[in-house]
């Protein structure tokens, strides 16, 4: 504080008055570390993620994801040979991305069931040849109906056993995956890969329009993991790099509900969202204008508050737990036998039978009676103590109206 | 920084232009306009931190009653500070209001009064004053806390001064002042005067009679008596543990207090001398040789601060306290509680040696709710407790005999009756010569 403030302050000011809010710049300067320390993670978390990729899970069967289960490489490598692939991830993309239907294979994988089966039925309509990975009993209902799903194959590897381009390039395909069962015997089909028990791995069915639809059970063949085992690689590289284009069509959650073409976003007004963001904004400033506390609190020490009553409560309790009766009738005796006593006019060190007989004679009951109230009668239960004491009562009571003139 | 009402308001009215608009960009164009008013507002409040304050305070205050604590604030910076500002008293020291507006242009002063009705005793502090200085439009502030200690005393209340003016004229009559048709009780020779009819022809002094000899004739001479003046009165208040407990919503040691200043203001105007002593295992406040007006100004801040201790009375250094302060026969004024033969054996074990040398009377509360509980007996739980009250009652009843056995004076009573019943011991007790 300068002089001109000392006096401005006039007599009497407090002097070296301490502020304790810290000025903005400390406050800065002591969350440093901490904004040091966020920036740094942060830069950490942004790095790691740059070099590893977005982690080790990802879309299986992807053609972007490099991960183990993804189908990146496959991609990559149909894309060195010529064939332009494309990655869809809605109906309407798809069929936007197929502008040659006649040079244009259609892969579609959607193992987590996105669409509905009539989405289904047109999708494999999109283009002339459709490779489909892993369909399920529905997809199989709606694009080919004499094909039945035949369950998990066991076999690590299968050998070809058909004249089919790709399979006799491969020589050997890896086996994990799911297996098909032709039902209709009227469908042109050709089965490859089998396990035994007429069940296959691949099927071909070429529909009367001359349409090919490739059902794969063999989904580990196509995967970044197991693609150079075998011949993998050749059996996918052939199915799919017969055309000059390949689309690439993974169904997401964007296939749900777009049907009708009607979203929530789509049914409220403009304003609704933006709106709810407001009132958010709005909550948080009324948090902060209410919870601001206008100082710190004031400490205060308070003394420990005893009631005086609490050792006569207590004792009661113990009483009552314990079942002391005679104890606390004795307690109510003696003091009703001192007031008895004072109101009979005998002096404090009277014996119990004279205050008996004083107040047999003044009360005019029997002393018998009395004797037994003021001390021999032993309660056996709390009833029998009620009444005790209630008589006790009653006869100070008898006592004092006997006495009044 | 605070946020005010209107800020919040602000925000809320955003609402239209979206709504008119429809447009999800029109939000964060607003929050962007709110943002830079806010942001004006805030740099346009005049600061608080150049704010210098001083506080003028009362020293002391009677429990009850309500005195104004002033703060002065003075704006040494070149904007106006205007807001609100809060003088961060204790809560029990019942200031009102809480917070007031000031309105502060630059270079000036103004005052801000709080009012304070403290309900507790002692040093009733305040730590810090807050400041929170909006801007123009009202929509932010900016806030300080300074540091800014203040303290007042806020002394006994001495509600049983009430009981002074019966007791001063109960004394005046002893002492003669007041006309009564008696000779006047007291020990202590007065003076020599003429007969005048209606005087005990006892208190005829036939040498002093002999002795004069007038003009007139012969007179009769009478001698009169006056209490005891100049009478040492030692007051030891227990600060100890059972001190701490309430009875009818007061500490005993309040009823102490209070029972202290009406016995201490009556022994004063009766002309003795009092000492006072709070002690638990220490002094913990000790007024000697006061006299007047000055004793009890002096005895209600030395038992202002005090709070019982959470310890055990020591009454083996209770005597040599008394001798300590006097040498001479006292009336020793023991404030304390007689609740069970146990608790007492300290006080019990010590008044031989007391009463051997002085007049000696304790003086403690006794519980009301423990005298009503033995007359309610309706249900089951009702007679336990009346069986419990009715043992507490003995053991004091116990613990008084044995006290007047060991030659003191026991005087309990209700916390409201207790003040006025030690004043009434200690008029009987002068009455009766024995201080």
């Amino acid at each position: 504080m300068t002089a001109t403030t000392g006096a401005l302050a006039g007599p009497g000011a407090a002097t070296g008055q301490r502020v304790t809010t810290p000025t903005p710049a400390r406050v800065l300067r002591r969350g440093l570390f901490w904004i040091a320390a966020a920036l740094f993670l942060l830069t950490i978390g942004v790095i790691s993620i740059g070099v590893a990729g977005s982690g080790t899970g990802g879309v299986t069967l992807s053609s972007t994801n490099p991960a183990p289960g993804g189908a990146r490489a496959v991609a990559e490598v149909l894309r060195q040979h010529g064939v332009t692939v494309t990655a869809t991830a809605s109906l309407p993309q798809t069929i936007a991305a197929i502008t040659d239907p006649a040079d244009t294979t259609l892969f579609i994988s959607d193992p987590d069931r996105y669409l509905t089966d009539e989405q289904f039925g047109t999708a494999t309509t999109l283009a002339r040849t459709v490779v489909l990975v892993d369909a399920s009993f529905g997809q199989l209902r709606a694009v080919a109906p004499g094909v039945a799903q035949a369950g998990v194959v066991g076999a690590s590897t299968l050998t070809a056993d058909c004249a089919l381009p790709a399979v006799t390039a491969a020589g050997t395909v890896s086996g994990g995956g799911v297996g098909y069962r032709v039902t209709d015997a009227t469908l042109t089909t050709t089965s490859c890969l089998g396990s035994g028990d007429r069940v296959f791995s691949l099927v071909q069915v070429q529909n009367p329009g001359g349409d090919t639809l490739t059902l794969l059970g063999a989904t580990d063949a196509l995967t970044n993991d197991r693609v150079i085992e075998n011949g993998n690689a050749a059996l996918a590289l052939t199915l799919l790099g017969a055309h000059r284009h390949l689309v690439w069509y993974l169904p997401t959650a964007a296939d749900v509900g777009a049907a009708d073409g009607a979203s929530l976003a789509s049914l409220t007004p403009g304003w609704v969202i933006p709106g709810m963001l407001l009132l958010a904004v709005t909550f948080l400033a009324a948090a902060v204008w209410r919870g601001r506390r206008l100082g710190p609190l004031v400490i205060e020490r308070l003394p420990v508050t005893v009631r005086a009553s609490e050792t006569m409560l207590g004792r009661a309790r113990l009483y009552e737990r314990s079942s002391a009766r005679l104890r606390a009738l004795d307690s109510l005796r003696i003091g009703a036998i001192g007031r008895l006593g004072a109101q009979c006019g005998l002096p404090r060190i009277a014996t119990v039978d004279e205050i008996v007989a004083g107040v047999a004679g003044l009360t005019g009951r029997q002393p018998g009676a009395v004797r037994r109230l003021l001390v021999d009668d032993i309660p056996n239960s709390d009833r029998d103590l009620v009444a005790l004491s209630d008589a006790l009562l009653v006869l100070e009571h008898d006592l004092a109206r006997a006495l009044q003139p | 920084m605070a946020v005010s009402g209107w800020f919040v308001s602000l925000v809320a009215l955003g609402i239209l232009p979206i709504i008119v608009t429809g447009d999800a960009a029109m939000l964060a164009l607003w929050l962007l306009f709110v943002a830079a008013l806010g942001a004006v507002d805030l740099g346009r409040a005049g600061s608080p931190r150049a704010v210098r304050l001083a506080r003028e305070l009362p020293g002391r205050v009677r429990l009850g009653e309500t005195v104004a604590g002033t703060l002065l604030l003075t704006n040494t910076g070149n904007r106006r500070v205007r807001g609100i500002v809060r003088d961060g008293w204790q809560p029990s020291a019942g200031a009102t209001p809480r917070r007031s507006p000031i309105d502060l242009p630059a270079g000036e002063r103004r005052a801000v009064t709080t009012m304070l009705t403290p309900f507790r005793r002692g040093e009733r502090a305040a730590a810090q004053v807050t400041i929170r200085s909006f801007g123009p439009l009202r929509l932010l502030a900016r806030q300080v806390t300074f540091e800014l200690p203040g303290a007042i005393s806020v002394l006994p209340p001495f509600n049983s001064r009430k009981h002074l003016p019966s007791r001063l004229a109960r004394l005046r009559e002893l002492d003669g002042a007041t006309s009564v048709l008696v000779r006047g009780p007291g020990t202590e020779f007065d003076s020599l005067r003429d007969y005048v009819r209606g005087d005990d022809v006892r208190s005829i002094d036939w040498r002093a009679t002999a002795r004069r000899r007038d003009a007139a004739g012969q007179r009769l001479v009478v001698r009169t008596w006056r209490p005891e003046r100049d009478r040492r009165v030692v007051i030891i208040i227990d600060s100890g543990r059972t001190s701490a407990a309430r009875i009818d919503n007061e500490p005993r040691i309040d009823t102490a207090f209070e029972s202290a200043l009406l016995l201490a203001a009556l022994a004063s105007s009766a002309g003795d001398r009092i000492d006072l002593v709070i002690y638990d295992r220490r002094v913990r406040a000790r007024v000697q040789g006061a006299t007047g007006a000055e004793l009890l100004s002096r005895m209600v801040t030395s038992m202002a601060p005090i709070e019982p201790e959470l310890i055990e009375m020591d009454w083996a250094a209770v005597p040599a306290l008394v001798r300590s302060v006097t040498a001479h026969r006292a009336l020793v004024v023991l404030a304390t509680s007689i609740d069970a033969p146990g608790a007492s054996r300290g006080l019990l074990s010590v008044l031989p040696q007391l009463t051997r040398k002085h007049t000696v009377v304790v003086a403690s509360v006794t519980d009301p709710t423990v005298l009503d509980a033995t007359g309610t007996r309706s249900t089951r739980e009702e007679v336990y407790v009346a069986a419990a009250a009715e043992r507490a009652l003995l053991d004091q009843a116990r613990v008084a005999t044995a006290i007047r056995q060991l030659g003191a004076d026991v005087v309990t009573a209700a916390p409201q009756d207790l003040p006025p019943a030690l004043a009434d011991t200690y008029i009987a007790l002068k009455a009766a010569g024995r201080l």
